[in-house]
């Protein structure tokens, strides 16, 4: 059969082709294309069904699905239930639905309808057909041409990241980056960009654009996002949500989840992310994983860098103060020249320094002293002032070591603070007794914070320790400090406590490391000023000691001398003196000689006071005390009697201890009382019979004393008489017993002795003497 | 009479008290040493000696125990320059001691009281 043309058939068809090939937008060309065909063809409408417009079910669907032509001209082909309510309005007598499709894709369908019968040539039909190719390859171009624009803006947003990525940015102005590209990429409303943080699985935000992220739900699904690292697209119809739809993609370093990428809300209406979308999500995310690892190893090696400068600056201050240290003999320089290294910004930086040094007579820590400011205000000048004043490091030394003024209300507090070295529980003595720092961070349980309670039940984290709390009432659920050992050679001399309790900057391990460095130089330095005070005032005691033993010792020289030279002229003088007194008396009262040998006698009178006075000071009267070996007191007064002993028949028996501790005692005393018990002793055996003599050292009560033990075997004392032989006033019918026992009994009581006697009527007694020892010398 | 026998090494000394104790009425012997007192005592027979301590030879606490073994009640008065021996024990078997010196009235009032003519 031969196709016959519809008459303005080349004319539509030349149009047609036209505005498929114009510049016009896609919709312009669709309406004139309609309208053309419209006015060739006389029908009553022309339209482009979209396929988002086709329902399923009815029968535009079954054209769409077949993608085959339908020709209504006679009969309507359908049963009533396969057209829908919303296609009765195409239902005319004669109509044609068109498909407009081209291998896979389908652009909807050309409908042409009239409002009377008629039918459709095989020439209109081919023209119809060509029409409906024609139009389906102006929508497919259209959207390849779209798609081909996109394309080209995305690969120019990727393009401006990848430039992003290899520049070295600053992270805040990268990670703004990415969410601005990604956002006119996605052509989304809002986005978010998430970095982890502290904890893993901790989320924060590090840039944004709209408040789509202040829902608590965005969270949540971020989160999930990380953990599973997979990329999540949700959409929301409801209007009440914050978003209608949202696209979140994990941000994947080697493996391990940095962050999430989230955006919201597409531009386009409705608001939907479609697949393109979410796969263009997950590679800028990938892309963007890698920059961001890189600027956040880029500010790490910067801030690693900036706190070794700052590490460096500390140390070389630190070293220059530890020159001036060890130049310095001042305790009260040196210890406020530590104090401030160790709070100064430019050594260690702590707000406030305060040391106890251990005093070892008293088993307790002394507070010694303290630098930083009394309060916030103080605080904020002090370091105000000191941004201004910067300087080398040996310049900030000097200025620290002229300056000692330390009028601050917390040095006094601090020099009221003495705390027991027993009381374990309180940080500073237990400082002290491990040797070791610790650090109190504010404590985040009960449980933490009982631990630095002390024996006082205070809180010791609440001020410099226990004592203070009670001077300046903190916190303690806020306050945090450090304590270091400060060691001298082999032993804790003291400790120094730190904290932060102005600007609350955290202490950390490092700090604490530098300053355990620090100290240790510190407390040599201290510790060599402390022995330098000690041997300063030891050479002064020694000094003074010298010069009162060389005074001594020619006071004991000019004694002697006097002495004997004084016993020498008393004879003479005598005898001067008793012969003119003999003379005057034979001499007449009115004799001119008289006055001569009154004179005489006045003169020696004088003379013989002299000497008297000179032997008083030297000798006579007052008892003359020294350390005495009781061995040789004894060993003379036996050689003083030894002719009664050697020509009798008493046997002598000497036990002596090799170590014998001394005794203060006068000599003269002892020996007359080791002489008179020697003598009882002999008399009391008619010199036959068995003389022991003992001395040893004993202890009594944990204190040495000395013990000499006379024992005869004479005939003892008659037991009616023993308890009366040392009172002075009772008489014994044995002369010689009475005589000497109270003046013993007296001397060696005068020496703190006692005395003790052991009685065996008929067959012994002894007489022990016990002397309090000298005590060891001290070291 | 009374008969007192004076020791002392130094002639000036013997001399001295000689004549002082004779002019109190006593009747006075010399020794010049412990030696030549213990030769004294039994011959001489005397009612109180007075005795110095530091002398060549016998000295005056070894005379003063010699004289003790015979004589237990004959009255001793030492007489010394040195003012220690006051306490030494052993002069304790005398029963006074006086320091030398060239006004003799303390010394006389001791002989007295010893020979209980006060």
């Amino acid at each position: 059969m031969m196709s016959v043309l519809h008459p303005d058939g080349y004319d539509l068809l030349k149009k047609t082709i036209e505005l498929s090939s114009s510049s016009l937008p896609i919709e312009t060309k669709l309406e004139r294309m309609l309208e053309s065909a419209k006015e060739s063809f006389q029908s009553n409408r022309s339209l482009h069904l979209g396929p988002e417009t086709i329902v399923k079910g009815g029968f535009l669907s079954r054209v769409a699905e077949r993608r085959e032509p339908l020709w209504v001209d006679e009969a309507f082909p359908f049963q009533e239930g396969e057209v829908l309510a919303g296609e009765r309005d195409l239902l005319c007598p004669a109509f044609t639905c068109l498909p407009l499709s081209e291998e896979a894709l389908f652009h909807g369908i050309f409908y042409l309808g009239f409002e009377r019968n008629r039918r459709f040539s095989q020439g209109e039909m081919d023209l119809l057909l060509l029409l409906a190719k024609e139009m389906g390859m102006a929508l497919r171009n259209d959207r390849l041409h779209r798609a081909a624009e996109e394309t080209a803006s995305e690969l120019n947003a990727l393009h401006e990241m990848g430039k992003a990525v290899s520049s070295a940015l600053k992270m805040e102005e990268l990670l703004e980056l990415i969410v601005n590209t990604g956002l006119k990429i996605l052509k989304a409303r809002g986005g978010v960009l998430r970095v982890e943080k502290g904890r893993p699985g901790d989320l924060a935000v590090r840039s944004g654009v709209g408040e789509y992220h202040r829902n608590p739900i965005d969270e949540r699904i971020a989160r999930r996002v990380l953990f599973s690292q997979t990329p999540l697209s949700l959409f929301r119809s409801g209007k009440e949500k914050p978003f209608v739809s949202l696209l979140c993609a994990p941000l994947v370093f080697k493996g391990r989840g940095i962050g999430t990428l989230t955006f919201y809300d597409k531009e386009s209406d409705p608001s939907r992310f479609d697949e393109r979308d979410l796969q263009l999500l997950a590679t800028m995310a990938n892309q963007m994983s890698c920059a961001i690892e890189n600027a956040t190893t880029q500010g790490q090696i910067a801030s690693m860098a900036e706190d070794h400068e700052r590490r460096v600056r500390q140390l070389s201050t630190l070293w220059e103060l530890n020159k001036a240290l060890l130049t310095t003999v001042h305790f009260e320089r040196i210890v406020h020249m530590t104090l401030t290294a160790i709070t100064i910004g430019d050594g260690l930086g702590f707000n406030r320094a305060m040391l106890f040094l251990v005093n070892e007579k008293d088993h307790a820590l002394q507070g010694t002293m303290a630098v930083g400011p009394d309060n916030a205000e103080e605080a904020g000048k002090i370091w105000s002032s000191l941004s201004q004043k910067k300087g080398s490091p040996s310049e900030l030394a000097a200025q620290i070591q002229s300056s000692t003024d330390n009028h601050s209300i917390l040095n006094h507090i601090v020099k009221e603070i003495q705390i027991p070295l027993g009381h374990e529980q309180c940080i500073l003595s237990r400082t002290v007794l491990v040797g070791k720092p610790f650090n109190i961070r504010v404590p985040h349980d009960q449980e933490e914070w009982l631990q630095t309670r002390c024996e006082r039940g205070c809180h010791i984290g609440s001020e410099v320790g226990c004592y203070v709390s009670e001077h300046l009432s903190r916190n303690p659920n806020v306050y945090a400090f450090a304590t270091v050992p400060l060691w001298g050679k082999g032993k804790v001399i003291g400790v120094i406590l730190v904290d932060n309790l102005y600007n609350q900057k955290p202490i950390t391990d490092e700090d604490i490391h530098y300053l355990t460095m620090f100290s240790g130089q510190a407390g040599l330095a201290i510790e060599n000023v402390l022995l330098y005070r000690n041997l300063n005032e030891v050479h002064r005691q020694l000094k003074e000691a010298q010069t009162f033993l060389v005074h001594q010792e020619k006071m004991a020289a000019l004694g002697e001398l006097s002495t004997s030279v004084a016993h020498e002229i008393r004879n003479p003088l005598v005898s001067i003196g008793g012969f003119t007194r003999r003379l005057d008396r034979s001499l007449p009262d009115d004799a001119a000689e008289k006055r001569y040998t009154r004179t005489i006698v006045k003169e020696v009178e004088r003379v013989e006071k002299i000497l008297s006075d000179v032997l008083t000071y030297t000798h006579e009267g007052g008892t003359n005390r020294k350390e005495l070996d009781l061995r040789e007191v004894m060993e003379e007064s036996l050689s003083m009697i030894s002719d009664g002993l050697s020509n009798g028949e008493i046997e002598l028996a000497k036990e002596f201890s090799e170590e014998v501790p001394g005794v203060k005692g006068d000599p003269y005393q002892l020996k007359q009382v080791f002489f008179n018990l020697v003598s009882n002793a002999c008399e009391s055996m008619d010199g036959k019979g068995k003389l022991s003599i003992r001395i040893h050292p004993i202890f009594k009560n944990g204190f040495p004393f000395v013990r000499v033990e006379v024992e005869d075997t004479g005939a003892g004392i008659d037991p009616e008489n023993l308890h009366h032989i040392f009172n002075p006033f009772y008489s014994t019918k044995d002369k010689r017993l009475g005589l000497g026992l109270p003046i013993i009994h007296k001397i060696v009581t005068s020496h703190q002795g006692q005395i003790e006697v052991n009685n065996h009527p008929g067959r012994s007694v002894t007489f022990s003497l016990t002397f309090p020892a000298q005590e060891e010398k001290q070291r | 009479m009374m008969k007192i026998l004076v020791v002392d090494d130094e002639e000036s000394i013997r001399l001295l008290y000689k004549e002082e104790l004779e002019e109190e009425g006593f009747v006075v012997e010399v020794a010049k040493d412990g030696l030549e007192a213990l030769e004294q005592v039994p011959l001489f027979q005397p009612d109180l000696i007075t005795l110095d301590i530091k002398m060549p030879g016998l000295n005056g606490i070894e005379t003063l125990k010699r004289i003790r073994e015979t004589e237990r009640q004959l009255p001793i008065v030492m007489c010394s320059a040195y003012g220690e021996y006051k306490q030494d024990l052993t002069t304790w078997a005398s029963d006074a001691y006086v320091v030398k010196c060239a006004d003799l009235t303390e010394l006389k009032k001791t002989i007295r009281r010893l020979l209980r003519l006060l």
